[in-house]
């Protein structure tokens, strides 16, 4: 069996490049996949400790990654609505666009 | 069971009044069809001090027949353990019962003139005009029926409310609105210093008692005697820094130098309000009120002799702007200053006596004369320039005749009232300057102010009286009717038989023995060592007799008869006296250029510092609100970067405190 250290740097990998999508790109579609990609390295942390841990800790860590992707499977029906809106408005999904929200 | 009979009279005396106003106040009210007017509240207030004047003199008889000095009701005002003795009380004396029967008389006497000056003139506001009077012969009553200090300040002050109410009776006309409002101020002002000292004798004596054991005045004798420090000072340097104090109030009231300048702009009331208040009584309570302490002033020589200087040069000084004063009734108000400096003479030197008789003399002889002024203005038709008038004997022989009495009185000629109590007030300092060298310059002023006196009074008469009319209204004028007679007529022969009270000269010593003035004359002595020993009685009634005579005959020779030439007045005396020795002016100056120039110059501090931090602030909260709110830029990708940042931020933090590193 692999060493947990191994599924936490996948975790971290996993992460920053989530990380760097959502502070780099400019369509709000792929942000919400990064935001995905974050979460999801999230959820591979979880299981890693889970299995390394074992026992009731274990089950917590999987039911925990379970309650993280039906939020996630939420966040992203409530996101996607949000950028349908904001395509009628503007025309675009470009999140520069949309700055209403300023001073 | 007499004495209950004298208690109960002696608490309606001011209660009658006040349920009178109280009654007139309320009356207004009701619709005026239900007839509820001036009639109704004449009737009222005239009626409230007639039956006041008949209790004051069951008083006065059964004081004068029992030799009562007693506290008749006593209402304590705060009662709780532990709490100072504050109580309403009547206290009836010598002292209280006589003056209880002035107030009362010239009160009645010039109800019923008010029915012929105010009434008979159509003038509106009736029922004001006599719920004022009401309500100030209620107060002036129970001021001088206060038992204790405190009691004495709440009349005082509702005293001097009713005057400015009455000053100002004619409301739309501006002097008399401005001149209302200036009795107030300069009242007040004296009044604060009387407020200072009530609150003052209350923490050095804890009384305010007047009489029985424990009162203010034994109090404070025992603790001149025990040597005792109060309120951080000798016992005697704090009875004179109080007596002081309350001095201010009297100064105030009784129309002192320097705050006499309210009382000739006064005279723009109605002529009897003139005659109550700022003649006979009001302006008497200032006087009263030292008379009452006159135990606690003769604890101290300085209180006293700053007292006899007070009143010493008000008399001549005042006496001396009265020479110059075109209109009637401005003459008699400076007549008015003039002789209550007289009193305060008087009391300063230790004349007790003397002052209370003076007192009682004068509130006669000058309401009368302020009557028979107000039966001048009124016939012909509110003039009141004595160069206007002239020649009135003959249209108006009761006027003139009872107005001479008056005169004669106030001149100081024997055998009328004036000279018997001028000559005594005189007598009290000159006896006692014998033993007190300071005394000298006040009693000279004092006999000075008799030629000048003598003078104005005559120069008054003449102008207004003889010589020939100088005005269509001075000829064609016609004298009231029974509401005119009766006052002028009875005041008349009060001011004719008054003296003979306490004629001195003649051994006639009945209203000395009556207020018990030789225990008074003690208490100067102990305390300031005045010794009445000295007894130049004759010489000095001749020469003031003289003196006034000299003053008079002068007066009467150059202005009954002539008239232009000597109205021209050119010289810089003539005009210092003109200007009121520029007093007035420097009054005014104090408030407007002083005083309001340095507010002025004050109000910058409140508006650039203390506006300014207020303002500074606020801006300084927008400024910086301002500058900040540019991050947020409204763009979803910076937010994210910033919490990112932040999250980055914290775990470094935690790890350099934690000691990851």
């Amino acid at each position: 069996m692999l060493p947990s250290s191994y599924y936490v740097f996948l975790s971290a990998f996993v992460f920053s490049v989530g990380l760097y999508g959502v502070l780099t790109r400019t369509n709000a579609v792929v942000i919400l996949m990064c935001v995905e990609l974050m979460l999801n390295a999230g959820n591979l942390n979880l299981i890693a400790f889970a299995t390394h841990h074992g026992g009731v800790a274990g089950i917590a860590g999987q039911t925990f990654t379970l309650f993280v992707l039906a939020v996630a499977a939420a966040e992203v029906a409530v996101g996607l609505g949000i950028f349908i809106l904001v395509y009628r408005r503007y025309g675009t999904v470009d999140v520069r666009k949309p700055r209403l929200m300023r001073w | 069971m007499a004495e209950q009979a004298l208690a109960t009279a002696a608490l309606l005396i001011p209660v009658v009044p006040f349920v009178a106003f109280a009654v007139i106040l309320l009356g207004g009210l009701l619709p005026k069809e239900r007839g509820f007017g001036g009639a109704t509240s004449t009737v009222l207030s005239t009626a409230s001090a007639g039956v006041s004047f008949a209790l004051s003199v069951y008083v006065l008889l059964r004081v004068q027949a029992t030799d009562a000095s007693f506290v008749a009701v006593r209402t304590a005002w705060v009662e709780a353990t532990g709490a100072p003795d504050l109580h309403f009380g009547v206290l009836v004396d010598p002292l209280s019962a006589l003056m209880a029967v002035i107030v009362s008389l010239v009160a009645f006497l010039v109800h019923v003139f008010s029915k012929y000056y105010m009434n008979d003139e159509g003038e509106n506001g009736l029922p004001r005009y006599y719920g004022a009077m009401a309500l100030f012969t209620g107060s002036m009553l129970a001021f001088v029926f206060s038992s204790n200090l405190l009691m004495s300040f709440i009349f005082f002050e509702l005293v001097g409310l009713c005057s400015y109410l009455l000053i100002g009776f004619w409301y739309e006309t501006p002097s008399a609105a401005s001149a209302a409002k200036k009795a107030f101020l300069v009242t007040r002002f004296g009044d604060y210093f009387f407020l200072v000292g009530v609150a003052g004798v209350f923490a050095a004596f804890g009384t305010f008692a007047y009489h029985g054991d424990g009162s203010l005045f034994d109090t404070a004798a025992s603790a001149i005697e025990g040597n005792v420090s109060v309120l951080g000072v000798g016992a005697e340097t704090a009875v004179t820094a109080l007596a002081l104090l309350v001095l201010g109030g009297v100064i105030g009231k009784s129309a002192q130098f320097p705050l006499h300048t309210w009382l000739p702009d006064a005279m723009e009331g109605p002529t009897p309000v003139s005659a109550l208040i700022h003649a006979a009584t009001m302006v008497a309570a200032g006087v009263y009120l030292v008379a009452r302490l006159f135990e606690f002033y003769a604890l101290s020589p300085t209180a006293l002799l700053v007292v006899a200087y007070v009143g010493g040069f008000t008399a001549l000084f005042a006496a001396t702007m009265a020479l110059v004063m075109d209109d009637i009734k401005q003459v008699l108000a400076y007549s008015t200053i003039s002789q209550y400096g007289y009193m305060m003479l008087a009391l300063g030197a230790g004349g007790y006596t003397a002052a209370v008789f003076h007192l009682t003399n004068h509130a006669f002889f000058k309401a009368l004369l302020f009557l028979g002024a107000g039966s001048v203005i009124i016939a012909t038709h509110h003039k009141q320039d004595m160069w206007e008038l002239g020649g009135l004997r003959r249209r108006m022989p009761v006027t003139y005749w009872t107005f001479l009495a008056g005169a004669l009185a106030l001149a100081g000629i024997a055998p009328f009232s004036g000279f018997w109590s001028k000559d005594e007030a005189l007598l009290a300092v000159l006896r006692n300057a014998v033993n007190e060298p300071l005394l000298w310059v006040p009693f000279g002023l004092g006999l000075v102010a008799v030629v000048v006196t003598g003078f104005y009074t005559f120069r008054m008469v003449a102008l207004t009286f003889h010589g020939e009319p100088r005005s269509e209204e001075a000829r064609e004028a016609e004298e009231g009717g029974f509401a005119v007679y009766t006052p002028l007529v009875a005041l008349g022969a009060l001011a004719v038989f008054a003296g003979f009270i306490n004629a001195v000269p003649l051994g006639i010593h009945a209203l000395k023995t009556f207020l018990g003035g030789e225990t008074f004359a003690e208490y100067a002595a102990e305390t300031v060592g005045y010794v009445g020993e000295f007894e130049p009685s004759t010489a000095l009634s001749v020469t003031a007799l003289a003196l006034a005579v000299a003053g008079s005959v002068a007066a009467f020779r150059l202005y009954a008869g002539a008239d232009e030439p000597l109205r021209h007045r050119d010289g810089a005396t003539a005009r210092v006296l003109e200007k009121k020795y520029y007093v007035d002016a420097f009054q005014v100056w104090l408030a407007e250029d002083v005083t309001y120039g340095l507010s002025k110059r004050l109000s910058l501090f409140d508006i650039d510092i203390l506006d300014g931090v207020v303002n500074g602030t606020s801006r300084v909260s927008l400024g910086s609100g301002e500058a900040v709110r540019r991050i947020q830029t409204g763009v979803v990708s910076h937010y994210a970067a910033v919490i990112a940042l932040g999250v980055v931020g914290l775990v470094a933090l935690v790890g350099l405190v934690g000691g990851w590193f």
